[in-house]
């Protein structure tokens, strides 16, 4: 359920753009979880603030859904997927560490209403080929994830 | 210290491509302010904050340029030119040349032309450029993160923690922020960001920070919109 490559978490159940640093997870009622990866966490360094896209935006994948700032930092979080943002993470306003603290979990960025979740899926990795796929990047590019004071015990 | 020539940090280009982006910097109407004739009279290098810390020399710039050795040039405008801290203390120059404001040209030639190490000399600077060009404030008093800055001392964790107390402690309600340096108001941002959008600079941030580029759009074409202003970027 849970691989670490140079120290980085990954879900093997989650589905990741790895390019992006991004997570889905499918939910039940039919919307998906969206967040960063513990591997965008630690290159963004500690989080000051995230502000997520109202609910009612409709993205395509590729586009920011939210904006994420540290220190020196800042980024979008691409949308690995299709759709309506339905639900964002109002806890991120006030504890914007949450996304190093807990990046696939309290740490969630927004829910959405996929509108072609099928054909988006298959572009993303998921399970031993994600982290494969991780290995490889950070590798690549000399990566070993840091955690701050208060991170989740996985 | 020597200048690294070796070429192999530089994406390796044709001289006609050298020779394109010199003639570029020479293009711009600043140039024939910046540069007239060199004695070697180091006082450049002498007054150079730069010139102290990092293997960088403004007489080195300005005698490349004058010289026009693009093979030089080419190496100066993925390497040295990012060691410049852009101060213009080498303005003294008695000859009236200005190694700083070529080097000003040459950054911005190494920005539109989208030069890899443009893209990473800048990388560090993402927050900055966000801040400026969302806020019109450069600085924002909650970059003070020991992360960011631990070379402020151990004092940085206890301002980081209270920022918000240290900013209302000072006298004037418009620099009651931690997010942005000052109070800016409504009307001071949307000329701002027609201004980013009348000039073409948004192109520039574009070519240089993809992501960077998405997120001002989002804010600018949100705010203008609000404002009554039909604007787009992309």
């Amino acid at each position: 359920m849970i691989s670490k490559v140079n120290e980085c978490v990954l879900f093997t159940n989650l589905h990741y753009k790895v390019e992006d640093n991004t997570w889905v997870r499918v939910n039940d009622d039919g919307t998906v979880t969206v967040g960063m990866t513990d591997v965008a966490q630690s290159l963004a360094g500690p989080v000051l603030h995230a502000k997520a896209k109202k609910v009612g935006t409709v993205r395509k994948k590729g586009r920011p859904i939210a904006t994420v700032e540290s220190g020196k930092w800042v980024g979008p979080v691409k949308s690995p997927i299709s759709g309506e943002i339905v639900e964002i993470n109002e806890n991120l306003a006030s504890q914007a560490t949450l996304l190093n603290k807990s990046p696939y979990n309290e740490g969630w960025v927004v829910k959405m209403k996929p509108s072609a979740l099928e054909e988006d899926l298959a572009d993303l990795l998921t399970g031993e080929e994600a982290v494969k796929a991780y290995q490889a990047k950070v590798d690549a590019d000399g990566i070993t994830c840091t955690h701050i004071e208060g991170t989740e015990e996985y | 210290m020597t200048l690294d020539l070796s070429m192999n940090k530089y994406a390796d280009v044709s001289m006609e491509e050298k020779e394109r982006l010199f003639a570029e910097v020479k293009a711009d109407e600043r140039w024939h302010h910046v540069l007239y004739g060199c004695y070697e009279c180091g006082i450049c290098v002498a007054s150079c904050p730069s010139a102290r810390f990092y293997d960088f020399s403004p007489r080195v710039i300005a005698q490349a340029v004058a010289r026009e050795d693009v093979d030089l040039i080419y190496t100066l405008m993925n390497d040295s030119i990012w060691d410049c801290s852009q101060c213009f203390s080498c303005d003294r120059c008695p000859r009236q040349n200005s190694p700083g404001q070529i080097i000003t040209v040459m950054r911005e030639v190494a920005v539109k032309n989208g030069l890899q190490t443009a893209k990473q000399a800048l990388e560090g600077y993402g927050r900055i450029i966000y801040k400026i060009m969302s806020t019109g404030s450069q600085v924002s008093p909650d970059m003070l993160q020991p992360d960011a800055f631990p070379d402020w001392g151990v004092h940085v964790n206890e301002i980081a923690e209270n920022l918000d107390i240290w900013r209302k402690a000072l006298p004037p309600e418009t620099l009651h922020t931690t997010e942005t340096g000052w109070t800016i108001d409504d009307k001071t941002i949307i000329e701002l960001y027609l201004i980013w959008h009348m000039t073409g600079v948004m192109d520039l941030i574009e070519g240089i920070d993809e992501g960077l580029f998405m997120i001002l759009v989002d804010v600018m074409e949100e705010r203008l919109e609000d404002a009554g202003y039909d604007v787009t970027f992309d």
